[in-house]
Formats: C-alpha cells, sequence, structure tokens
C-alpha cells in the first residue's frame, strides 16, 4: 500500500514531499522521498498512529521526532488495523463514535438529561449530605462572617439596650431548645429591614426590622425562619453547590475561558432558583415551630406582608415588579399561601 | 543536536538573495456541526466517569482546534498526553480539598497555604505557559516558553499594582509589560519571538475608550435629567455603549498585540474590526441562547474562524528553515494548577 504525504525530519520545519509504503507483510514501513530519492525503513514497533479525529491530517509519528503527515485517514486506518491486528482496534474507536449520526442524538439527549439531573437534583443533595455530615462546618472558626459584614455594611445598633434586652430574653428560651445550632441573636443597624442567618449560628436583626414588628409573635416567627437556615445548613449547602457546579463546568467545557457571560448565565438563574427552596424550607421550618409552641401562624403571614410593605415603599414601582420576577425569595403571595395549607393540615 | 544542522542564527543568515514577502494567511478549517459531535461525546464521557475522561477531553478538543488552523498550508498540532493532564487535575484537586480541609480545621494553616501560593503563582504560571508551548507544534517544531519567577512577579503583581496606584495612568504599560514578558520568552524552536509595542499604542485604547464612555455618557445624562421620560431608554443605550467598548478593547488588544508580534524577520498583522467581532458575538448569543447551549460548539467555532481570518504573516522568504529546540520535560501540574485556580 502506498499513501501520499509530508515528511518531516524533527529537526527543521522543511517539509519534503513523501511516500509512505507498508512491505514485508505489513512488518515494516518504508518513507519514499519523492525529491531527494531516497527512502528510510521503520520497524512497526517505530511508529506511533495519532488517533482519528474529526477531517484533520492525520499524522505518524517516527523515532526521533521524525513526522509523516497525511489527509489520506482511511489508507491509514487499513494501515492502523494491521499494526495492531492482535491488539484491540482502538485507534478511530471515537471517530466511530463521533460520526455515528443516531447515537450522537441519543448522546445529546443523554446529556440533556444528566446535566438538568446533576444540576437540579444531583448536586443539591450531594451539597446537603455533605453540609449536614461534615463535622464543624458550623464552628466559629470557620466564616467569622458577622466580623466582615460589621467593617463593611453594618453600624451598631441604635436600639436602646432595654428592648435588646427585652428580645434577647423573649429568643432565649426558644435558642436553648436547639443548643445544636450554637445559635445567638445579634442587633445591627445600617440595612434595612432585614434578618440574617449566618453559617456560625448568629441571627442578625436590623433596627428597621425590629421597629417594623408589631408583636413579639411576629419577631419569634422570623426568628424560627432563621433557625431553619441554620438547622439546615443552608449557606453551607450553598457554598457547596456553587464550588460544584463551577468545577462540573470548568471540567465539562475544558478549561474556564468559556466560563464566560454565556456560561455564566445558567448558574446564576439557578442559584436563584435554589435559593427559593431554601426559603420555602426555612419557611416550612418556621411555621412546625410556631404551631408546636401553640403561636398563631398568621403572625408569619403578617410579618411578611409588613416586610413586603415596606420595600414597596422604598422602592418605585417598576423595579419592584422586576425584582419580584428575579427575587432570590419566594413571592409574599406565595408565602401567604403556604401558611394557608399549613393551617389546614392536620 | 547533530553538527550538520545548522542553527537558527546561521539559517536565517543563509538566506542571501534579498528575500521576498509573502502575506500568509492564518486560517481556520474546522466545521460548527463537526465539532459539535465531538465536543457532545466529551461531554456524555465526561459526566459518566465523573469527571475523569475530561483530561481526554480536553486533548481531543484542542487537538481538533489545533490540527484545523493552518498557516502556509501546513496545520498546528496539540501534543499534550492525557495521562500527564489528568495526574496534574488530581493532584490539583487533592491540593484543593486540601485546602478547604484545612481552612475548616486549622485556619492558621489556611492563611499560611493562601500566602504561599501567593508566591508560587509566578513559578505556576510559567510552567503553565511553557507546557502549552511545548505542547503546540508548527511544521514538526515545537514551541518554548522559558521565564524567570522574577519577571514573572513583576509583570503578574508589581506593574498591575503601580498601574492602579497611578490611578490607572500607568496600568496601559503593565498590560504591554506583561505581552512582552510573554513574547519575548517564547520561541518557536530554536527562534525567539519578539514584541515590540509602544506606551502610545496601547495607551490610544484606554483613551479612546474614556473619550466614547464621555461623549455618550455626559449628553445622555443631561438629556435624561431635562426629559426624564428618556430614563426609560438611557439603560438601553448604556448598555449598548458598554458592550461596544467592550468589543472594541478586545479587538484593539488583539490588533496591538500582533502588530507588535514578530519573529526573527517574519511580521504578523491583524485586522478585527468592531463591526465583524460584534456581529460573529451576536449570531453566536442568539444561536446560543435558543439551543440551550447546544450552540456553544459551533460558536466557538465560528469565533475562531473569523479571527482567524483576520491575522496574517508578513513572511520574508522560506518558512522551512527554522530548527527545532532541545527536548525537554516539563510537569503539567503548572498547567492543571492554573487551570483550577482560574489564573491561566
Amino acid at each position: 500500500m502506498l499513501i501520499d504525504g509530508i515528511y518531516l525530519d524533527g529537526k527543521t520545519s522543511k517539509r519534503h514531499n513523501a511516500r509512505l509504503e507498508v512491505i514485508n507483510d505489513h512488518k515494516l514501513t518504508r518513507i519514499h522521498l519523492t525529491e531527494q530519492q531516497q527512502s528510510l525503513s521503520f520497524e512497526f514497533n517505530q511508529c506511533n498512529i495519532e488517533s482519528r479525529l474529526g477531517n484533520t491530517p492525520r499524522e505518524i509519528a517516527f523515532t526521533d521526532a521524525q513526522l509523516f503527515i497525511t489527509d489520506n485517514n482511511d489508507d491509514i486506518d487499513t494501515f492502523s488495523h494491521w499494526q495492531s491486528s492482535e491488539k484491540k482496534d482502538n485507534k478511530s474507536f471515537l471517530y466511530r463514535l463521533e460520526n455515528n449520526i443516531p447515537l450522537i442524538s441519543v448522546f445529546t439527549i443523554a446529556t440533556i438529561i444528566l446535566l438538568y439531573s446533576a444540576i437540579v437534583y444531583g448536586i443539591p443533595s450531594a451539597a446537603k449530605m455533605i453540609a449536614h455530615n461534615a463535622p464543624n462546618f458550623t464552628s466559629d472558626k470557620f466564616f467569622s462572617s458577622l466580623d466582615i459584614l460589621d467593617t463593611t455594611v453594618f453600624e451598631p445598633s441604635e436600639l436602646s439596650s432595654i428592648k435588646q434586652q427585652e428580645i434577647r430574653a423573649l429568643a432565649a428560651p426558644y435558642l436553648a431548645q436547639h443548643p445544636d445550632l450554637q445559635a445567638k441573636l445579634e442587633f445591627r443597624s445600617g440595612m434595612q429591614a432585614n434578618a440574617l442567618a449566618l453559617p456560625n449560628g448568629v441571627i442578625v436583626f436590623t433596627d428597621d426590622f425590629v421597629k417594623l414588628a408589631q408583636s413579639n409573635e411576629q419577631l419569634l416567627a422570623v426568628l424560627f425562619h432563621e433557625l431553619g437556615h441554620l438547622k439546615h445548613k443552608h449557606m453551607t449547602q450553598r457554598v457547596l453547590q456553587d464550588a460544584m457546579i463551577t468545577l462540573m463546568v470548568v471540567f465539562i467545557t475544558g478549561d474556564v475561558e468559556t466560563f464566560d457571560l454565556i456560561t455564566g448565565l445558567p448558574t446564576l438563574i439557578l442559584d436563584m432558583a435554589h435559593s427559593r427552596g431554601f426559603e420555602l424550607e426555612a419557611d416550612n421550618y418556621a411555621l412546625q415551630q410556631l404551631n408546636q409552641h401553640n403561636i398563631p401562624l398568621q403572625n408569619f403571614a403578617t410579618i411578611m406582608q409588613n416586610l413586603e410593605n415596606y420595600y414597596h415603599e422604598n422602592d418605585d414601582e417598576n423595579s419592584s415588579k422586576l425584582t419580584d420576577y428575579l427575587s432570590t425569595h419566594p413571592t409574599t403571595e406565595q408565602r401567604v399561601k403556604l401558611v394557608e395549607q399549613f393551617k389546614t393540615q392536620p | 543536536m547533530t553538527p550538520e544542522i545548522p542553527n537558527s542564527a546561521s539559517a536565517v543568515e543563509s538566506v542571501q538573495t534579498p528575500p521576498k514577502t509573502s502575506i500568509l494567511n492564518f486560517e481556520f478549517r474546522g466545521d460548527g456541526m463537526e465539532y459539535f459531535k465531538i465536543w457532545i461525546v466529551n461531554i456524555l464521557l465526561t459526566i459518566v466517569t465523573l469527571g475523569i475522561y475530561s483530561a481526554w477531553a480536553k486533548v481531543r478538543n484542542n487537538r481538533y482546534f489545533y490540527s484545523n488552523l493552518y498557516l502556509d498550508d501546513a496545520n498546528f498540532r496539540y501534543l499534550a498526553d492525557p495521562i500527564t493532564i489528568l495526574k496534574g487535575r488530581i493532584i490539583a484537586i487533592i491540593a484543593l480539598v486540601a485546602y478547604y480541609v484545612a481552612s475548616i480545621f486549622a485556619p492558621v494553616i489556611a492563611v499560611i497555604i493562601a500566602i504561599v501560593l501567593l508566591f508560587a503563582i509566578p513559578y505556576f504560571i510559567n510552567q503553565s505557559v511553557a507546557f502549552t508551548n511545548r505542547m503546540s507544534a508548527y511544521k514538526n517544531i515545537q514551541f518554548r516558553f522559558k521565564g524567570s519567577y522574577g519577571e514573572a512577579f513583576m509583570v503578574i503583581y508589581i506593574w498591575p499594582l503601580i498601574g492602579v496606584l497611578t490611578m490607572g495612568i500607568l496600568y496601559p504599560l503593565a498590560i504591554l509589560k506583561a505581552n512582552e514578558y510573554f513574547v519575548r520568552n517564547s520561541s518557536y524552536g530554536t527562534t525567539k519571538f519578539d514584541f515590540k509595542a509602544t506606551y502610545k499604542d496601547y495607551g490610544m485604547i484606554f483613551l479612546t475608550m474614556l473619550g466614547i464612555a464621555f461623549a455618550i455618557g455626559i449628553p445622555m445624562a443631561i438629556l435624561t435629567y431635562l426629559i426624564p421620560a428618556l430614563s426609560m431608554i438611557s439603560p438601553v443605550v448604556l448598555f449598548a455603549v458598554y458592550f461596544g467598548l467592550f468589543v472594541y478593547f478586545m479587538v484593539s488588544m488583539t490588533n496591538v498585540f500582533y502588530a507588535s508580534l514578530s519573529l526573527v524577520e517574519h511580521k504578523f498583522d491583524a485586522k478585527l474590526t468592531v463591526t465583524g467581532q460584534t456581529k460573529v458575538i451576536l449570531i453566536n448569543l442568539f444561536f446560543t441562547i435558543i439551543t440551550l447551549g447546544l450552540y456553544l460548539p459551533a460558536a466557538k467555532v465560528r469565533m475562531t474562524k473569523y479571527i482567524c481570518s483576520c491575522i496574517t504573516m508578513h513572511a520574508q522568504g522560506s518558512l522551512e528553515t527554522f530548527t527545532a529546540a532541545e527536548k525537554e520535560n516539563i510537569s503539567a501540574l503548572g498547567e492543571e494548577f492554573g487551570q483550577v485556580f482560574d489564573f491561566a
């Protein structure tokens, strides 16, 4: 068999027109240099045939970086087949896979389903499992995020120490019921009405939020909601999820460069979707706790309604519609509905 | 190694007759559909092997893009061995997990690791570039990179810092120094690349961007102030300007880079245009969104095709006299560290 191509000697960039010949019962390969009237001989075990890839030229590397290049992929496949007659021929296995149209269609659908389930079910459950089983994840050492927030967003609370003391006393018996969460209540200002739970167990109420709550029961409803975040280790789960999704995308696309605007978008949307799930989980926990302590569930609905009204007053009409749509939190409507559902449960 | 092969310097001098200039076009011969098939097989095999196949996938991806890139009717090659890349990835992941565990149980150790890493980054970047260059070949001659830690430290940390401290006035110089460092330490076989750009080349890009931003931003702000109804469309206009400036930046950076690049007497030139590049980005964005990402491989092919079609080489005489460099071994670890920590 004769295959036309180009020969390079591995020392210079000079290209020689050449013809590859396989002789002596496929045991010997000979390269004829057309212009030099010269030929080189190689044993079979001295050559390494590159696997086939699309329509790209095929390379056969010989000892000392000598190279033969040809576009004649089919003949090289035959040649490769002779070479590895005893061994399994895997040189063009991937090529055959990549050119089997029905198989590619199946692969495409399988990949979409796999990716979808990995992102929607696999990664969240893995994050959940790791978050609940990793020891010490919520220790004080990990994330001293309150310090960071104190230097960036928060200002000291302007609530009177009596008021603070009152709320602490109100919360204390409930926090004491969950010693494993190491929950601690703090007051800060410098942010709008908000309550947040940090992974090390610190629950922060902002001054505006405390002023917004009309009763102790409403404060407790939100306290339970934040306890729910701690109980389910939502913050840890979120950090883990983000890391896993990034890692997955990097592995699939093969480099970080592709992880740009286009690919970055879906993770952002997913992040928000998951975050809504977390909020609903915390809501459910809050409602359970309220029920358990015989506090009317209506308090939860009321404080949520108050928060919404508060944000509506501070925002203008257009932007709040958009933020509602893209919000990380469930809409108040959803939450009130949840309360209704919960009430009807036995 | 063999005495009868002339080294690059004498090879260059041996061209006695006045070399004739020939304009050679870079050309990407890949095909979107063909690459899609390779890409989807890569993804599926990567998922079912829980990431192990990703090293093979990377090699196949890179081989497709290198082998389809032609200059003077000869193609480039990507030579990396998937096993080397897999080893690098495993080590990088172990290091990453170790770092996370340390940050949970012993934050002090984590801080120390972070500081050590900060100083190790220039070394890893050198390793990474050296590996990538060594794994790239054209006409059976490998590229090379030989950087120094000190210079790498300067272009990665000190020059950008000076750029920021001077309120951005010297930032163009930081970009210039970085390009100069990476290009001048790269070689094609034994032949070194050169990079000749001036502060003005890069400074003009930033100045033009500032000028456009002010020329549109200020009248826009005044108009919106006078006619409040305009506040509905002003974010759209501002986004369009932002996008336009972003494309302008990409395009002019590439153009200046190739105009400054040379390989002995051979020069390069790039003529990307803002309209051409914008067209490619918008088409890619549109199809990628309506196909939920399945168009991504074809988008990559289209982008590569466009950029390559704008780059030319002004060759003086023959490109057949380059000689290969000595054999050397570089670990894939540097490159893989670069990938995992996102600084490559």
